[in-house]
């Protein structure tokens, strides 16, 4: 699949990187992607279900485009959602949802992560779609 | 000591392992690796019943394990189980199902891990029994007061020795005499105080004693139960089948009366045999030496810790483990854990199966260190280097 520019010079990036360390602290730098669901915003509806730290997205769609909101605990969950939202943030509904979450593996940076939290980052990448997806359907 | 645990020589992510995650599990010395494959390669059998020579191997094999249980904590009865859990599991189904009814009660404390609660709430609610906690005080400990008044009219007290989040050693001859005096009988989990101290079942004088092989250098996938004499007599077979029975008819069946009543079907051999030397090991090192030096290495860590303004969860008295249990005032635990392993430090984040215990506390878990015999005070002090290394990039 054809990635964007911005999110193609990622992958290549975290590919290019071998130390683990500096690969986490890449995803913590991404942390800043985000355009930040504050706590106060968190609810039952943005929990991401399934992540042990406390995960939040939300999704809108404003002129055909898609608008990421998110949040965590964690500054590596937030590095996800980092790179989530440069993977989509401001694209056409259409094309993101033509995604899927093989790009992260490709990148390599599920593998620096422990199990549970590459769980965590499929999850919050199904919940986000599901929510395009609604919201394109409605 | 180290050269005797081949995975001590692995390199994590190209740093060398430094595992101080003891209280989740241990490591293997080579003779128990070597043990378990030589029964594999020489000895595999079934146990008790064939008269041939693999069958005999085996069957010695496995009761030397009981034998050197029997030997190394003074009891007459050991139970081998899955482990820890199945053998808090056996208690409630074996002991509670026939010796509880409607209205009695049950002991336990805030500190316990699951294991030592969910068995007695799923009793609970099919015998309608009532549960009692004893909490656990700012300073750590059981409230003993509390505990006295609660023990009235309580036929079983199940407690932790020592707490796996905060190390803290629960004084559990004080809690076995007022149960004593109440006719309450005692269930001890001993996961993780059976690994860092020598303890005389017969004298501590509780009726039960869980623990697990894998956290004292055994195998995972076996535990055992010790058992006093009069309880083993009140105790029901809880499953049946192969191996715990004396004869079987079509009207019925008669069953062993030793502990292989509580075995039923084949048992863990390889691990037995395996746990048989962790015991060996444990025999040829001086624990109540090593427990002295890896506590005064959890100190050092703690106070460390605090100097840099961790909150550190524990006393480490004289007998408490070395078990360091903190939170950083902002960073998320588990991404700690994730950049120390980057650098191979080996430690746990979470809950620590001890719920209750965190909600006394008020926080929803914390980074754990948690050393054993194997650990050096230059492993901890790199560990502190590193760290703060962490906090300067990352904090």
């Amino acid at each position: 699949m054809t990635y964007s520019s911005e999110l193609s010079e990622l992958i290549e990036e975290f590919k290019e990187i071998d130390d683990k360390m500096e690969r986490l602290e890449m995803v913590f730098d991404l942390a800043d992607e985000v355009n930040l669901l504050p706590p106060q915003e968190w609810s039952e509806a943005t929990r991401v279900v399934g992540c042990q730290s406390e995960a939040h997205v939300r999704v809108e769609v404003i002129n055909a485009c898609v608008n990421l909101e998110s949040g965590a605990d964690s500054k590596l969950v937030q590095g996800l959602m980092g790179i989530l939202t440069l993977a989509i943030h401001g694209t056409e509904v259409a094309e993101a949802l033509k995604l899927t979450p093989d790009f992260a593996t490709e990148m390599g940076v599920l593998n620096t992560l422990s199990p549970s939290r590459s769980n965590g980052f499929r999850n919050m990448f199904d919940k986000v779609m599901r929510q395009i997806e609604q919201i394109q359907g409605d | 000591m180290r050269e005797d645990f081949p995975i001590l020589q692995r390199k994590i992510n190209g740093y060398p392992l430094v595992y101080l995650d003891n209280a989740a599990t241990t490591q293997k010395p080579a003779s128990v690796i070597n043990a378990m494959n030589d029964y594999y390669a020489n000895s595999n059998a079934n146990v008790h019943r064939a008269v041939h020579t693999l069958a005999g191997e085996a069957t010695e094999g496995y009761e030397s394990c009981r034998t050197a249980l029997k030997e190394r904590f003074n009891t007459d009865k050991a139970i081998i189980t899955s482990g820890t859990t199945e053998a808090i599991n056996l208690v409630a189904h074996a002991w509670g199902r026939a010796n509880l009814s409607d209205g009695d009660a049950i002991i336990l404390t805030e500190m316990e891990h699951h294991s030592d609660i969910v068995p007695w709430q799923m009793l609970a609610q099919e015998k309608n029994i009532e549960l009692r906690y004893v909490p656990v005080m700012e300073d750590l400990t059981l409230d003993m007061e509390l505990f006295e008044s609660a023990i009235e009219g309580a036929k079983l007290v199940c407690v932790v020795h020592i707490s796996n989040v905060l190390g803290v050693c629960n004084p559990i001859e004080e809690i076995v005499s007022i149960a004593n005096k109440h006719g309450a009988k005692v269930l001890l989990d001993a996961a993780q105080s059976a690994p860092h101290q020598d303890i005389d079942f017969k004298s501590i004088g509780v009726d039960f004693m869980a623990f697990s092989a894998h956290k004292m250098c055994g195998p995972t996938g076996i535990g055992a139960l010790l058992v006093a004499d009069d309880a083993f007599e009140e105790m029901q077979p809880f499953m049946g089948g192969g191996d715990m029975i004396e004869t079987v008819s079509i009207h019925g069946s008669t069953y062993q009366t030793n502990e292989q009543k509580f075995e039923a079907g084949t048992p863990r051999i390889a691990e037995a045999i395996g746990w048989t030397e962790a015991l060996n090991w444990l025999s040829s090192i001086n624990i109540v030496a090593e427990h002295k030096r890896i506590l005064e290495s959890a100190r050092w860590l703690a106070s460390k810790l605090r100097a840099m303004g961790m909150n550190v969860y524990g006393r480490h008295d004289d007998h408490d483990a070395a078990v360091v249990s903190f939170l950083h005032p902002t960073m998320n635990s588990e991404d700690l854990a994730h950049l120390l392993d980057a650098r191979g430090f080996a430690v746990r984040t979470g809950h620590h199966c001890a719920q209750p215990l965190l909600d006394r506390l008020q926080i929803t878990g914390t980074l754990r260190v948690s050393l054993y015999f194997y650990n050096t005070q230059e492993e901890v002090e790199s560990f502190i280097e590193y760290f703060s290394e962490i906090l300067e990039r990352f904090a």
